[in-house]
């Protein structure tokens, strides 16, 4: 209610009139407004500066002076009820169409729209994975060329000069006394020969042997080197470190075993076995039912390689290894020939990005 | 090497199964590849054949009355005509398992027969390898035995895997040895004939050895007379049999069995046969020939080594020997030869020949100079107990040598295997091994001192091990590699950089992050590749490097260009849609100096389109790609400019610029090549060089203005030839200007821009960074800018 002059005279009540009838049809109007530019509309023409309100407003003049003030009070209080009534209309609006957006529903299982998707080749992937392990642990990745003499392919690692690799069954030549690498041991004995001790490096990359393709074999294929020399290293930290490298690529469970072996540039020499992922250990078709595969070689660096490379083999000692990323790949993904790496085939790619 | 664990069970008193003999000899560094499982057979005796008579009733059956010790003869109807009275022979008693036959109880026309006389079939061995019909035994053997249980012939054969390094173990004993020491068993040695001394000359009636080759190390001569040639003794032929070799006669049987029993091959020469009283060790002549055993005549030049008598070549060294002096059926007479030959040359030479035999397979890996005598010694006892009578053995060449025996601080065990073994392990592991330990004596005192420091003297046959590793190792194999336990080694402090790795790794991600994907293709290619190259009149990036011994022809060549392999790939796997790849690799190239490049290529191949000659939108894709590259790796946007390289396109190929270097190339490639190739379809691809990348920058920051930019779009006009950097160039070049950018975004040619010249779109948004601009500024900016693009480029206004 608005409130009555207090001296009851005539024009306040029938300002209230006029105000109660604006009232009354502004309402109506909000109700018949269905969107907010039918509310702006409304706003305008009831409240805007050439709204009815302002008609109002103007019999405020018509008033005898002492009313005026009163009046100006009374139409005040009209508006902002008025404006409360229309801001309240806007906001039932708003969540009327909230409402309604959250009525709707989509099919969700519909394919997303594909953006364009690249991939890394598994043999990268395998290497990325060894590495990332061993560059948390301390270790450099370094690369080397893959076109090597044979004195860092062979003579610096203690391959004896009438080794059968060395007379082209084994290896590609190129010229005379140069090849392409057979392993990425030259590595070894580079970058000790390059850096002092202690020395932590792995060496991924490709190497070539005179082997027919077929489904184990590829005349070009990778390994990643692995190289740890300082005071104090022995065996035992080599089955630490890819205990926790097999761990990482095949699962917690993963234990490593190691068998004799001979290699010339590793005394004592080792085979490196871990648990077969396959079946955990319990024998399957993957290990020929051992529980255990072949996944590397090993052994304590040679002195003859160390001496080569400029280190004292009283002072400091060292592992290698190398295993082959094709294997790790080929193991993880269940491949069953290595030949499916070469093809490239891009669904086979995606497949097993 | 097969290991018939029968012939093992001669030198080790061994009840294990076959599956954990193999586990033993795998964790002694001997992986079994294969267990040969040998039939079960049961029920077999050995018998006396007391009678044969004609069956009554069938021709061709005769009937047997047979020994077997028991209380009662046996009766036994056979087909087979190799029987005789007297003969002992092999009886499967009824209830007997041969291969595929159980014996029952049967009527051989109306005569009860009680059991079998059996075969080498129905034994499990090869029938061709022994005589046709009943097998035949000494008649020394105890009748009544069971015969599978005296000849192990249920017993499995391994296929064992033997490292290069231990010849030694290339034999029966040697692989008895190492299960001795592993699993605590005596090891029987075999029995040899007495020592002698060998040094002294070759008597008169001898054959003299003279060796002209020093390839020839050593070679033990012993003369053997009263030889009766004929069939071995049956464990002597089943043994031969199971390790896979064809028993022939009690000579070539002997001379085999020592092979497989000691590793040492030997040869045996008819010595009436030889021309001369004397044998010599030498390089053959050019134009020599000599025909094998094998019956095959072969040519013979100087790197061959021969043993040859003063006529001809008798053999060639530690491959094969020549008929001409062959052991036959009327042999009386036999020099034996153990002799030691370089391993190189023996290899050489079989791999000349294209001949690799069991005793070449020996030699080639040098056998210990020790092994010559005593295997010539068990040569002897086994031939001596043949009936053969020995004169004195002679040896010519190196002695063979005592090792010096080596230091081993218990310490140096330690510190490789981590992980402590006692001086009483390590001595009983290489004893086990046949190796001599003593102990140092304590210099001051003359006492044994504590016993830290153990001094090793190898064996003769273990010329492998040299230094205290060699030694280590042979103690870790006896204690087991398990005894060794995980640890993880401290982070050692080190300056080796990665950034060669660390480089690859982004490019090969930003490339994946791009849609990308990886190939890895050999980097082996055929002459084809380069061919097409020429075919296609497309200059090659320089010569290609060819493999010397390449395995076949599609594997001669070394790539010279990432490219032919991605689109290969392209051609294959292409389908309607656009198609990426990229490979990180070598390439290479000959010259005076061979060179090795690492790299990345990225292929782009899109479907074709219609487009005038003027615009390319796939090679804008291509470029906008590249260009994202670069920025993401060093941190700065390149510029370019046009350029051209074997395989690009030259009027559609640009460089890529960081600080006026090119970093990479990216462009069309030649549509000759594509051509070439046979591939239908637009193709750009992208080169960079690891060498060439930039060191990525870490950039400093700049506060973004605070007021707000204006931007205007100029239409302008230009001749065809000035490119779009040209004008962006002169405009980013206006001075006092507040240019914040400058985006070419149009380009057309056409019937309304006349004298064949093109319209070109620029925004130009200018802003400050202290005050805002009015459009007065910037009507004034790009007046300035107009009359410079009219200076420098002859750019008009479009109207």
């Amino acid at each position: 209610m608005f409130l009555a002059s207090h001296d009851g005279a005539f024009p306040i009540p029938s300002l209230n009139d006029e105000l109660d009838a604006l009232t009354e049809r502004l309402t109506l109007a909000l109700e018949q407004a269905g969107d907010a530019n039918a509310l702006d509309d409304v706003r305008v023409k009831y409240l805007g500066r050439s709204g009815e309100i302002t008609l109002v407003r103007r019999t405020i003049g018509t008033l005898p002076p002492p009313q005026r003030p009163e009046a100006g009070k009374i139409i005040n209080a009209a508006v902002a009820d008025l404006e409360a009534l229309v801001d309240g209309r806007v906001r039932a609006l708003a969540m009327r169409a909230i409402e309604a957006e959250l009525d709707e529903s989509i099919d969700v299982t519909f394919p997303g729209i594909a953006p364009l998707v690249g991939s890394l080749h598994p043999v990268r992937r395998a290497i990325e994975d060894a590495c990332d392990y061993f560059e948390r642990r301390g270790f450099a990745v370094v690369l080397g060329n893959e076109i090597e003499t044979e004195y860092f392919n062979f003579d610096a690692l203690n391959i004896p000069p009438d080794h059968p690799a060395r007379e082209g069954l084994d290896s590609f030549y190129l010229r005379a006394g140069i090849l392409l690498r057979t392993h990425t041991s030259p590595m070894q004995v580079r970058t000790m020969q390059a850096f002092p001790p202690p020395l932590a490096i792995v060496v991924p990359g490709k190497a070539y042997r005179r082997d027919a393709i077929d489904a184990r074999h590829s005349p070009v294929f990778h390994q990643i080197e692995g190289l740890l020399v300082a005071p104090g290293i022995h065996l035992g930290h080599l089955k630490g470190v890819l205990t926790g490298l097999f761990r990482e690529l095949f699962g917690p469970n993963q234990a490593v075993r190691f068998r004799p072996s001979f290699f010339p540039f590793t005394e004592p020499s080792a085979e490196v076995d871990t648990t077969c992922p396959g079946c955990g250990g319990g024998g399957c078709k993957t290990c020929g039912g051992s529980g255990w595969i072949e996944i590397g070689g090993a052994g304590m660096v040679h002195p003859d390689v160390l001496r080569a490379s400029g280190y004292d083999p009283t002072t400091v000692t060292g592992w290698a290894f190398g295993v082959g990323p094709e294997r790790i790949a080929m193991v993880r993904q269940g491949i069953d020939d290595i030949r499916v790496l070469f093809d490239n085939d891009p669904r086979v790619l995606a497949e097993l990005a | 090497m097969k290991l018939p664990i029968a012939w093992l069970r001669d030198y080790l008193d061994l009840d294990l199964t076959s599956d954990a003999i193999a586990e033993r000899l795998a964790t002694l560094g001997f992986p079994v590849e294969d267990i040969v499982r040998r039939p079960k057979i049961s029920g077999v005796r050995i018998g006396r054949l007391a009678r044969v008579e004609k069956h009554p009733d069938a021709d061709r059956l005769q009937v047997c009355t047979v020994d077997i010790g028991a209380d009662r003869m046996l009766t036994i109807a056979t087909a087979a005509t190799n029987v005789a009275a007297g003969n002992v022979v092999p009886v499967a008693i009824i209830g007997a398992e041969l291969v595929g036959l159980t014996i029952a109880p049967r009527k051989m026309r109306g005569i009860a027969s009680e059991g079998m006389l059996a075969s080498a079939e129905e034994l499990g061995l090869d029938g061709a390898w022994f005589e046709d019909g009943i097998m035949q035994l000494e008649t020394t053997l105890p009748i009544g035995a069971d015969f599978v249980e005296m000849f192990r012939l249920n017993d499995d054969v391994l296929d064992v895997e033997i490292t290069a390094n231990r010849v030694d173990a290339m034999s029966i004993v040697g692989l008895a040895r190492e299960l001795s020491a592993s699993l605590g068993i005596a090891l029987r040695e075999p029995d040899l004939a007495p020592a002698s001394d060998t040094t002294g000359e070759a008597l008169a009636s001898d054959i003299s050895i003279t060796l002209e080759s020093l390839d020839c190390r050593r070679f033990v001569a012993q003369r053997f007379s009263d030889i009766v040639v004929t069939t071995a003794p049956f464990w002597m032929r089943v043994r031969l049999a199971l390790a896979g070799q064809r028993p022939i006669n009690n000579l070539v049987d002997v001379s085999n069995f020592v092979m497989f029993e000691t590793a040492q091959p030997l040869h045996f020469y008819d010595s009436a046969r030889l021309a001369g009283k004397r044998l010599v060790a030498r390089d053959a002549r050019d134009g020599e020939k000599i025909r094998t055993l094998d019956e095959a005549d072969r040519a013979l030049d100087a790197r061959f080594l021969v043993i040859a008598d003063d006529a001809e070549p008798q053999g060639i060294a530690g491959l094969k020997g020549g008929v001409t002096s062959e052991v036959t059926a009327t042999t009386t007479e036999v020099l034996v030869e153990a002799a030691t030959f370089s391993g190189p040359r023996v290899r050489r030479m079989s791999v000349a020949l294209g001949l690799r035999t069991e005793a070449s397979s020996r030699h080639e890996k040098g056998l210990p100079l020790g092994l010559a005598e005593w295997a010539a010694r068990r040569t002897a006892f086994l031939l001596a107990s043949l009936g053969a009578r020995a004169h004195a053995p002679y040896a010519v060449g190196a002695p063979a040598e005592d090792a010096a025996p080596i230091v081993v601080p218990l310490a140096r065990v330690g510190a490789l295997l981590g992980t402590i073994v006692t001086a009483d392990e390590a001595t009983s592991a290489l004893e086990g091994l046949g190796f001599s330990v003593t102990h140092a004596l304590d210099a001051a005192s003359g006492e044994l001192a504590a016993r830290t420091t153990l001094h090793v003297a190898p064996p003769f046959w273990r010329g492998d091990v040299r230094i205290a590793e060699d030694v280590v190792e042979e103690i870790a194999r006896i204690v087991g590699y398990d005894r060794i336990e995980a640890v993880m080694p401290p982070v050692f402090d080190h300056a080796v950089p990665s950034r060669a790795y660390r480089d690859e790794k982004r490019v090969a991600h930003a490339l994946a992050a791009l849609g990308y994907r990886e190939a890895i293709s050999l980097a082996v290619q055929p002459a084809s590749i380069a061919q097409t190259y020429a075919h296609a009149n497309v200059p090659l990036p320089g010569k290609v490097l060819e493999i010397r011994n390449p395995l076949s022809e599609d594997q001669r060549y070394l790539r010279f260009s990432l490219l032919p392999g991605l689109i290969a790939l392209a051609v294959k796997y292409r389908g309607d849609d656009a198609y990426r790849a990229f490979e990180i690799g070598r390439v290479f190239g000959d010259g005076d100096e061979i060179v090795e490049t690492s790299g990345v290529a990225w292929l782009l191949a899109l479907p074709r389109s219609e487009e005038p000659p003027w615009r390319d939108a796939g090679f804008l894709r291509a470029k906008g790609e590249a260009v994202a590259l670069v920025r993401g790796l060093c941190g700065r946007t390149p510029e370019t400019i046009g350029t051209s390289a074997p395989g690009w396109h030259p009027g559609k190929s640009a460089s890529l610029l960081v600080d006026g270097t090119g970093v990479a190339i990216v462009g069309a490639v030649d549509p000759r090549l594509l051509a070439a190739f046979d591939i239908d379809a637009r193709v750009y691809a992208g080169w960079m060089r690891f060498a060439d990348l930039p060191a990525a920058r870490v950039s400093t920051y700049r506060a973004p203005s605070k007021f707000p930019a204006v931007a205007r779009d100029l239409a302008l006009v230009v001749g065809p030839e000035i490119p779009a950097l040209d004008i962006e160039r002169a405009i980013r070049a206006t001075k006092n200007g507040a240019i914040a950018n400058v985006a070419v975004f149009d380009e057309y040619r056409g019937p309304q821009i006349p004298d064949g010249r093109k319209s070109i779109a620029v925004r130009v948004t200018f802003q400050r960074n202290d005050a805002t601009l009015t459009d007065a500024d910037a009507d004034a900016e790009v007046a300035a800018i107009l009359e410079r693009l009219r200076e420098r480029c002859g750019a008009t206004i479009r109207t």
